[in-house]
Order: C-alpha cells, then structure tokens, then sequence
C-alpha cells in the first residue's frame, strides 16, 4: 500500500513536470502554429544560469535562471520566429531546428560540450514526513509549481485582458488581427510565459540531476511535444492530461519494469504513445476535426 | 508511345546529367587532393546518399521526418556487424549469434543487405508513422529517432553499447562512393518521375484534392519512407565502411541537423536541390572547420573539442535559409526545369492520346444515389433527410440559398463527410463510408469550390497526376492528360507552372484534374464562381462537351441560374437541409416554393425585364 502510494505520489510528481513542459510548446502552438524544437533551449539555457551564478544566493541565481528563460524565448522570437511566422508548419519547425543548434553549440563553444555539475541546496534533496509516505521535498516543489503554475495561467487566460487576446488568437489569428489583437504583444507574451515555464523546467532538473550538459533539452522538448500530441494539438488541457499521462507511464515503468528492460525505458515511453496516434490521430482530446476548407 | 513525357526528353536528360557531373566533379576535385582531402570528399559522398535519401521522403511529401537518420544507423550496424572480423566480433559483442558474429562479407554485399535491412525497418516503422497526421509526423519520427539511439545506446550485447564498434573494414573509397551517389541520384529522379512519385507530390501540394482524385496518402507516404529508407541504409554502410567506428552518436541528432541543412539549403523538392545543397553546406562545413583548427593553432583562442564553429555556422546557414530562401539554392527545380535552361532546349509537348478518358464499360457504373442523408454539426441540422439521384449522363443541378447544405451533401457524397444517416448507393454497392480516393477510383469524381491547385507541378503534371490517382499507369495518364488539356484549351501551358495560372485557368485545371480520373460521375462545386462573363461562356462550352464527350454524369452547385438552366435536364432545390422541388428546369422555376425560397421575386422581375 506505502509502495504503491509512493510510486503514484512518484508519478504525479513526473508527470507535473512533463506537464510544465508541454504547456510551454502549446502556448507557442496556440498562438502562431508553431511547434518549437527551441523549447529545449530554453530549458537549457536558465540551467547554465544557475552554473554560471554559482556562489550567489540560490534564490538570486534561480531569478537569474528565470530572466534568461524569458529573455531568450523573447528574443528567438524577434530574430527567428517573427519572420517565418507565415510559413507552414514544416519551415517553422526547421527554423526552430536551427535555432536551437545555435543555442546547443554557442554553450558548447563557450563552457563545454559536457556535462558540469551544479551544486543545489540540501533542502530539495531531503525528504519530507507525509503521513506515513516519506516524500523528497522536490517533488513537493514540483507539484506545488506545476499547481501555481496552472492557477496563475488560468488567471492569466481568463481573466485578463491579454489572455483573452491570447484565446482569441489561438481561435482564429487573422479574424482576432482584424478586430485589433495587437498580435506582436500577444505574441511576445506567449514566448515570454513559455519562456518562464521552460526556465522553471530546467532549474528542477538541475535540482534533480544536479547537471547541466548542453544537450539536456532534447529529451525533455521530445517528452513536450509527446504530451502535446497524445493531448491533441493546441489545447492547454490536453497538454495538461498527455504530460501527466506520459509522466505517469515513464514512473510506473521505471518502478515496474523488470531489470533487463529498464535501460530501454525512454524506448517503450516514446513508442507507446504513436500507438495512440494511429488509433485516434487527433490525440486523446483533439476533436476529430472537419475538413476546414471544403 | 516512345517520346512521350511530362517533361520533355531534352529536360530530363539535362535534370539527369547536371546532378551526375556535380557527383563525378566532387570526385575529380577529391582525388586531387590529399588522401586526408579524398577521406573528407569520400564521406561527403557518403552524405549525399543519406540526404538524397531525405530527399525523396521530405521533397516529394513535403513532410518533414527527422528519423531518417535512425535508418542510417541501422544500416551502418547491420554493415559494421556482417564484416567485422570474427575474431573482433567476439571481443565487441560476444552475445551476437554466431551466424551473423562469424559473418565477413565482401563490402558490396554488406551494403545491399545494410539497405534492404534499412528499407524493410523502414517499411515496419512507417506503417505505424504514416497513420498519423501531417502534423504529428515530424513529432513521431522524431521519437523514432530517440527510440533508435537508446535501443542502440543500450542492446549491449549486440550493438556493443555506447562505446560502439571498432574494426570495421574500411572498404569505402572515393571511387565506389562517387558510384554510389550516382546510383543515388538517379534512383531519387527515377522516383520522382515515377506514377507513385506523381502521387506523393500531389498530396504535398493539396492533401485534400489529392484525395479527391483518388490518392492514398498513407500508401503513398510509406512507399516513400521505405525508399528513402533504402538509401538512407546504404549511406550509412557506406559511411561506416569508410570511417571504420562506429557509435550510437554517429547518426544521432547532430547528423540530423547536418543532413537536413544540406536538404533545405539546396531545396528538398528537387534532386538537383539535394545535390547542391549537400556540396554548398559540407564545403563551409570544412572551410569552418579548418578555421577551428587555424584558430587553436594560432592559439589566439582555444575552443576546445568540440566543433563549436561549424555547429553554431551551421545552425546559423539553415536559419538564413528559412528566412531568405525557403526554397533552397534550386528553388526547387530540377536543371532542365530552370527557366533559361528549358528555353534553350527543344520542347516537345505531349500529344494527346486517341483514347479518350473514358472508364471502359461494365466498370462500377450505374447510378449514384443518396437516400435520406441526415447531418447535423454539433446540434446544427445541415442535412435532414435528403434523397438524390443521378442517372448515368445525365446533368442534374443542384441550387439553393447559402447554407442550404450543397456543398456538404456533396462533401458526403465523395466521401469527405460521413453522414449521420442515410446511405450513398452507387449502382448496386453502396458506398456509405468508403473513403474519397476510393470512391474516386471507384467513379467519382469531385471539384471544389476554391481551386486547389497543385501549385508545384507543371499543368500538365497537375492534370496527369488526375489519371495516375486512379491506377492508370503513367505512360497513359499523360496522353489522357494532354487530351483533355486540348478539349479545355489548355494546350499551350501544358509545361508551365500550374501555381502561375491565372484564376480562371486554375479552375479549368480542378475540372481537367477530376476528368483525368475518367469519372462516370464528377460533382461540381460552384465551378463559375469568380470567372467573368467570357470564361462562363467558355466553361459553359467545355461542360456541354464533357457530358457530350465523356459521357459522365454531371451534379452541378451553382448560383449562376443561367449556367444551370442551360446545361441540366433536371433541378433539384435544397433549402435549410431539405429538398425544396426535383424537376426540369421550367417546372423548378414556376415553383412557389422556390420562387420564395431562393430565386425571389427580383429574380422574376429580371426575367420578366
């Protein structure tokens, strides 16, 4: 009964994260159709804020970590993103291909191509007395993080003036252009909060891993854009539900699955969701969609 | 039959034999160098093959996988273990059977078997992959790619884990890669130009009227995974039996990266694209790279192992590329399609074909009926109960207000739309939920109301497309293309752009693409919208013809009351969902309903005037 408790509080906690991951590419998705190879970059790039802010207070380097995250989604998004905004889905995931190249190797060039550790405060890696469950404080943060994160973007998307232009444009672009959407803002704003999401991301795997290497975002950007799919394209629930599905299994798998089996876990993790695509290719939530132009 | 093409035979030569000179120039210029210089040509060569290999999957669909290298590193492990030699084999991967572990195959065989290995993992891989959508293809490949390189990373036993394999025989050299790659070349244009390729780039340029003319897009789509899959598998082999290691990173998310920049820096839709842009990138690529190593020797700075400089340049080359030259360095031509090229060369149009686009007799024909179709989108009742029929030969109008439901009984009608209720009969089978390239391979054929074009193929190509979609083989497709090219006057573009024709041609095209399916029944949806009084004339003439001619039977949606009355021996008026009144064009217009309903009473005083 504790075990299996532990192994769901376990779950929970991995799927919120994949959860904060996928909300970050359907934010991106929903308000110019754009599914971002970048977000990964984005994750990378505030953890190798806490390196390089190593010494400082953690609560400093942390904020560090949050303004680069920030930062860097806004600026891809004036440089790379804005002028292929038009272009099909395609040309706009390869832009974000090349984006994150960029990224990837300017960090390597500058630090290292490998992995450097990064020292993290005691706290997160002790663990906390629940009932009669002992649960690592990390993950506590992490499922409080992913729920302040869901009251706040609630609160954002509905009950502010830039999160209904945000719905509106996720609606229909041109129409909510035409009837004054400032479309660069709310553009800016979705990159922005992406941005901040994906920083969030990357500072609890450092707590996790205690590392930072140049290519840890490539995993975490495959298990966002999973979550987002199995979610069905462009809807924030749906990025919700994929990313704690896909948590759950990938937790479940790692506690159950007999030993010779366990290094192949991210291989049975990333084939078991196409099975749901070729069942119901709109995903778990997408709406079998109509024929949009006939 | 002989001489008859879609390009002319001047173009595809000169498509043929620029890539091929590029590939024997990138050899001359590789064996003048030094052995370090050929080693660097011969894997450039070995590149090519594996992004001639992209080129077929993501040029012809247009959907962009970034698994391909996944197929790569399969050849290359499948290559590596069937010639390692046995007494290395057992110190890498003491596991591995002992047929395959005592293995030492000559390097030919190696990379054929590296190849069909390759394909036929492709073939397994893609027949999940293509099921999923357009959109969720990149993401699944993707994964693909991530799946590949953990299995790899991990099968210890037989891949040798993350450290990979060593004592590989280097049996790759310049002169068998140069081969290779021509090998490469022309299997990449013999696919493009061939009826399934055809197809494949129909459904890039219009996934819907693709459909519409009886393409399946996941068949279609795995044809090509599995070729490209092919080619990818032999580069890989030949990569590896070059280099001599091999590792799980070897074709891991860098090479990706790589590959695909040289694709989109050429352009992907063309072979000449795939040429260009592999030898532009692996030539700043090494220019890059010799920096590096200037640079640190110069000690002004270090920067260390890893390749920065050439990753950040060439992250830096595909993103110029997206944003100034999304078409790639050949804009996606092949050589004998670039304008000053072709005007050089002797055209020779195709001729039409004496057979008509006609379906031989006894073929699924009959008549189409629809019974008591019912639809309703979300609580909204669009259809309610409508009945149709539509003898053989016979024109029946359909009319009525906006939101009457036309277009979606016609959409059920063609299979794009499943109706709630009712049953779509044609002859004796019924056809209720059969999907749209099935019911146009079965007869039907469809229009729409936007024009759809095939903007990347030539007219005559958009046209052909219309035949191959349909199982007719590609020889014959042209000749049914150019003859109904000539009955819609449309001869003389037969070689341009179809994306360049102006509107009302490109609506001819939609009309010409359908009759090329030789359709028994073909569904216009409102084909006079847009054109001026001139081309409704025309159209006018063309349909009389077609339902004359081709003897297909004609249901036609169109607002333009003159244009019905005078093509249609039968009316039928929808409105809100419901049939109105069935009749012949006098009776439909002396009814009240109708009068009331759509015509309106300025419609009898115009008539009156």
């Amino acid at each position: 009964m504790t075990e299996l408790a532990q192994s769901l509080i376990d779950a929970l906690a991995l799927g919120g994260l994949y959860a904060l991951i996928a909300i970050g590419v359907t934010l991106i998705y929903t308000v110019m159709g754009m599914m971002n190879f970048a977000q990964g970059e984005f994750i990378m790039l505030p953890a190798y804020a806490l390196y390089v802010l190593a010494g400082v207070p953690f609560a400093v380097a942390v904020g560090g970590a949050l303004a680069t995250g920030i930062a860097i989604a806004v600026l891809a998004e004036r440089v790379a993103f804005r002028p292929v905004r038009n272009a099909d889905l395609s040309a706009q995931l390869v832009t974000s291909l090349a984006v994150a190249t960029i990224l990837q190797s300017l960090v390597s060039a500058t630090v290292d191509g490998r992995a450097q550790s990064v020292a993290t405060p005691a706290l997160v890696s002790e663990s906390s007395q629940v009932g009669s469950l002992s649960v690592p404080n990390l993950e506590i943060l992490t499922l409080a993080l992913t729920a302040i994160v869901l009251g706040g973007l609630g609160w954002l998307l509905y009950r502010t003036r830039i999160g209904l232009e945000m719905r509106a444009a996720a609606e229909n672009f041109e129409m909510a252009r035409l009837l004054g959407v400032r479309a660069n803002r709310v553009i800016a704003v979705a990159f922005a909060i992406s941005g901040a999401l994906a920083a969030t991301v990357g500072v609890l795997i450092v707590m996790q891993t205690g590392q930072v290497s140049p290519t840890m975002g490539l995993t975490p950007v495959l298990v966002g854009f999973i979550a987002v799919v199995i979610g069905g394209f462009g809807r924030i629930s749906g990025a919700v539900i994929g990313g704690l599905a896909l948590g759950a299994l990938s937790s479940l798998l790692g506690t159950y699955l007999p030993d010779g089996l366990v290094p192949f876990r991210d291989a049975i993790v990333f084939s078991l969701p196409v099975a749901i695509l070729i069942v119901r290719p709109q995903g778990l939530l997408g709406a079998a969609s109509g024929e949009a132009r006939i | 039959m002989n001489g008859r093409g879609l390009r002319s035979p001047a173009s595809a030569a000169v498509s043929l034999i620029v890539p091929l000179v590029l590939v024997a120039l990138t050899a001359a210029v590789g064996a003048s160098g030094t052995p370090a210089f050929e080693e660097t040509v011969t894997l450039i060569l070995c590149n090519l093959i594996v992004v001639l290999g992209l080129q077929v999957f993501i040029g012809n669909s247009g959907v962009y996988s970034f698994g391909q290298l996944g197929f790569a590193a399969s050849g290359a492990y499948v290559a590596a273990l069937l010639t390692i030699p046995a007494a290395f084999t057992a110190l890498q991967t003491p596991e591995l059977p002992k047929l395959i572990s005592d293995a030492e195959l000559t390097p030919l065989l190696s990379t054929l078997i590296a190849g069909a290995a390759s394909g036929l993992l492709a073939l397994v891989v893609g027949w999940p992959l293509m099921r999923t959508s357009t959109l969720a293809i990149p993401i699944s490949t993707f994964a693909f790619l991530i799946v590949a390189y953990n299995v790899l990373a991990n099968w210890d036993e037989v891949t040798g884990g993350s450290s990979g394999l060593v004592s590989i025989p280097r049996t790759t050299d310049l002169t068998s890669a140069a081969l290779w790659a021509s090998v490469a070349v022309v299997v990449a244009l013999a696919f493009k130009r061939s009826a399934s390729g055809y197809r494949l780039q129909a459904t890039r340029e219009d996934e819907v009227a693709a459909r519409s003319i009886g393409i399946g897009l996941m068949r279609e789509r795995l044809i090509a995974f599995t070729i490209s899959g092919v080619l990818c598998g032999i580069g890989g082999a030949l990569a590896v039996h070059q280099s001599g290691v091999l590792s799980p990173t070897t074709f891991y998310f860098a090479a990706s990266v790589t590959t695909l920049t040289m694709l989109v820096v050429g352009g992907a839709r063309s072979v000449l694209g795939a040429v260009v842009g592999t030898l532009a990138v692996a030539t700043v690529n090494e220019l890059l790279r010799n920096f590096e190593e200037g640079a640190s020797v110069l000690g002004l700075f270090s920067i260390g192992e890893t390749p920065g400089l050439a990753a950040i340049g060439l992250g830096l080359i595909l993103l110029v590329a997206m944003v100034a030259l999304p078409e790639g360095l050949s804009r996606g031509r092949e050589a004998g399609e670039i304008e000053s090229v072709r005007r050089r060369l002797p055209a020779r149009p195709a001729s039409p074909s004496p057979a008509a686009a006609t379906r031989p007799a006894g073929e699924a024909s009959g008549r189409l009926r629809a019974e008591a179709i019912s639809l309703a989108f979300s609580g909204l009742h669009v259809l309610r109960g409508v009945d149709l029929e539509l003898p053989p030969g016979e024109a029946l109008g359909l009319i009525g207000p906006n939101g009457a439901g036309k277009t979606t009984l016609v959409n059920v009608l063609s299979g794009f739309q499943a109706p709630d209720a009712g049953r779509v009969v044609l002859g004796d089978v019924e056809v209720t939920r059969w999907s749209p390239s099935r019911l146009a391979r079965a007869g039907l054929g469809r229009t729409f109301q936007a024009a759809l074009p095939f903007a990347g193929l030539s007219v005559i190509e958009s046209v052909a497309v219309g035949a191959m979609g349909v199982g007719i083989g590609r020889r014959r497709a042209v000749g049914i293309a150019a003859n109904v090219l000539d009955r819609l006057g449309l001869s003389e573009q037969a070689q341009r752009p179809a994306g360049l024709q102006p509107p009302g041609n490109q609506r001819l095209l939609g009309i010409a693409r359908a009759l090329a399916t030789a359709p028994r029944h073909l569904l216009l949806d409102e084909p006079a919208a847009g054109l001026n009084d001139e081309e409704r004339r025309e159209l006018a003439a063309i349909l009389r013809g077609v339902i004359h001619d081709f003897g297909c039977a004609i249901l036609l949606i169109e607002h333009d009351m003159n244009l019905v009355m005078d093509l249609c021996s039968r009316v039928q008026v929808l409105d809100d969902g419901r049939t109105v009144v069935v009749g012949n064009p006098e009776e439909v217009q002396a009814h009240p309903a109708v009068v009331e309903a759509y015509l309106g009473t300025s419609y009898l005083e115009d008539a009156h005037a």
